[in-house]
């Protein structure tokens, strides 16, 4: 007797291996058979029709806040998703002293811009240690955690205020160690450290202080764990530092046995060398023997502005920039007096702003116009009778301001470029960072448009190819060894999906954060069901009351 | 030639948490080019500086012109 038969279905197991029918057996969590098995189960699911897979797995997130109030990390886990890494980019609940905690709040605020409400509403603050956060997410986890603990809080725990001033000390380094083996010990699957990240008033974050040698002594821990996880930001800014980095890394990588994986890495048309090279630079380091894992993300990236800050996408426009970057009160007065407006409209040319304004989305938020979110400046601009350029900034302006408009896909946007690095052996599909920026755009749908982006459209990878990268290949580069393959004896996690269809749905705003705060999130495409641990933890459309994640590492 | 970096182009390009952003590219005494992105804040703080409100101006300018304000980088 089974727990779970799902039959009939193209069964793609992770390994790359091509696709065939057959059926998948679970019982007690773990997959009980593949291919030609029939037998009793308590719950049958037909897959007739549709992929059965490996849960995917995300290996670069900052769901650490939401999980405290929500265990499926929604709506990641409805995109296929069964296995996230929280932790990511130094920052992480754990350990962390109580007197610490407004510090991490705002540094945690200003990565993923949770209202305030989130920290002080949403849960009670029951631990300091590592294997207190672990216990206080795991009570009703949906979703499989694979979390980093952060450089930046453990040099604050061990340094306190100094650790945003100076560099440590030959003691501190060695309590840092021990720090470091308790939370791996608790079941952190790796470090997180950053170069680039800036707390809430702009001071760099803890980890930006250390000195090679306190990184080599962590490295050192994470070597002496079996070969841990170093994750980075590199200063992805400026390609020669990011290739700098990656030199360090394949250091640490060499010395310790350790893998190390660097995110974000993206492609730009307007610098067409920087990605090729980074990537030239980690096949050297392969080469070598090192472990640099790049990451990229598969969605493109969207310009986002309003008229309530300066924004660069008017840098072309003299008037317009001297307009927007004085202060408010003179802004409004720059913006409703009729002379003013009449020459930054001209500024445009004579089609008033169609071809740099017309393709711009009204977004929703707090303060949109209902009735202009989701359309087009141009579409809004011809019902009002008004050109772009104007229509842009009356519609703002009869908004406090408080209107964003999206630009679509204006960098890392080239499917015939990125298609190629995606499929790349050496490149780790990730970078999402889900649960982070969640009112500046939607960081969920990643997997659903590596399928229908670049396996469906463009052709880059097959289906096949594209599930190992987000499945077994994931799992081995951060030595899940139970996750990421549909064989005998593994966790069943597993994902149910339509191959012709899956995707992601439009960005729309929501409120449902704690303190009723906004978020912009995408619908899963495609997706029949998902199972964690052999668990249906949403199928039809519905998430379950399933608690059958886990930590895992 | 000058004894410093200069800047040779500016582009706005998009960043990673969906700002706009300048792509800043320096040419070297030595003839060599490189590239930075730089956010709205140090963006606005270069044209300032430099006296400039269109990307254009920013042509000819040392890259000393960029530190003030750079120090502000985008989250990962």
């Amino acid at each position: 007797m089974f727990d779970v038969l799902i039959t009939g279905g193209r069964i793609v197991d992770g390994t790359g291996a091509t696709a065939r029918h057959g059926n998948v057996a679970i019982r007690g969590g773990r997959i009980a058979a593949v291919g030609d098995v029939t037998g009793e189960a308590a719950r049958t699911i037909d897959a007739a029709g549709k992929v059965v897979a490996p849960g995917f797995i995300d290996p670069h997130t900052h769901f650490d806040v939401q999980l405290l109030w929500d265990g499926a990390a929604r709506p990641a886990l409805e995109h296929g998703l069964t296995t996230i890494v929280p932790g990511n980019c130094s920052l992480s609940l754990a350990p962390l002293k109580a007197a610490d905690r407004s510090r991490v709040v705002g540094m945690f605020q200003q990565i993923e811009e949770m209202p305030p409400e989130a920290f002080t509403e949403a849960f009670e603050w029951c631990w300091e240690d590592f294997a207190g956060y672990r216990e206080a997410v795991a009570r009703h986890l949906s979703i499989n955690v694979a979390p980093l603990v952060g450089h930046s809080v453990i040099r604050l725990w061990v340094m306190g205020e100094a650790a945003q001033q100076r560099a440590a000390t030959s003691d501190e380094i060695a309590a840092m160690q021990d720090l470091l083996r308790a939370c791996l010990d608790a079941g952190a699957v790796g470090l997180s450290t950053s170069f680039v990240d800036i707390d809430e008033n702009g001071r760099p974050v803890p980890s930006r202080f250390a000195q090679f040698a306190e990184l080599d002594a962590l490295c050192a821990v994470l070597g002496e764990w079996g070969g841990r996880m170093l994750q980075c930001v590199p200063e992805f800014y400026a390609v020669d530092l990011t290739i700098a980095r990656i030199d360090q890394l394949a250091e640490l990588s060499l010395r310790h046995g350790i893998p190390t994986t660097f995110s974000p890495l993206f492609d730009s048309t307007q610098a067409p060398d920087n990605a090729p090279r980074a990537i030239a630079r980690v096949e050297e380091q392969f080469a070598r023997g090192a472990r640099v894992w790049p990451q990229m993300q598969t969605r493109p990236i969207d310009i986002s502005f309003s008229l309530l800050r300066p924004s660069l996408f008017f840098a072309r426009l003299p008037r317009w920039v001297r307009v927007l970057r004085q202060p408010l009160e003179a802004r409004l007065a720059s913006l409703t007096d009729p002379e003013t407006v009449e020459r930054m409209v001209a500024d445009l040319g004579p089609d008033g702003g169609e071809r740099m304004m017309g393709g711009l989305v009204v977004r929703g938020g707090d303060a949109a116009p209902q009735a202009y979110v989701g359309r087009t400046l141009s579409e809004i601009a011809r019902e009002r009778s008004q050109l772009p350029a104007r229509a842009l900034i009356d519609i703002s302006l009869e908004n406090g301001l408080d209107v964003a408009f999206l630009s679509a896909a204006q960098g890392h946007e080239s499917t015939e470029r990125i298609g190629p690095m995606l499929a790349h052996p050496l490149m780790h599909i990730g970078a999402s960072d889900g649960g982070a920026h969640i009112a500046s755009f939607a960081t969920y749908g990643d997997t659903g448009y590596l399928f229908s982006e670049f396996v469906r459209k463009a052709g880059a990878l097959t289906l096949e190819q594209a599930v190992r990268k987000i499945t077994s290949e994931t799992a081995d580069i951060w030595g899940l060894k139970d996750r990421g393959r549909l064989q005998p004896g593994k966790a069943a996690d597993v994902v149910v999906f339509d191959d012709r269809t899956i995707g992601r749905g439009e960005e729309r705003a929501v409120f449902d954060l704690p303190g009723e705060g906004m978020r912009y999130v995408r619908d899963a495409v495609g997706i029949d069901a998902v199972l964690v641990n052999g668990e249906v933890a949403w199928a039809g459309g519905r998430y379950a009351d399933a608690r059958s994640g886990v930590f895992c590492n | 030639m000058r004894d410093e970096a200069v800047i040779v182009g500016a582009e706005i390009a998009a960043g990673h948490d969906g700002a706009a952003e300048l792509l800043v590219t320096l040419r070297y005494p030595n003839g060599g080019r490189a590239q930075v992105a730089i956010d709205a804040e140090a963006g606005f703080a270069l044209m300032r500086n430099c006296g400039v409100s269109d990307l254009s101006g920013l042509e000819g300018q040392p890259w000393r012109r960029m530190l003030e304000g750079a120090e502000t980088c985008s989250m990962s």
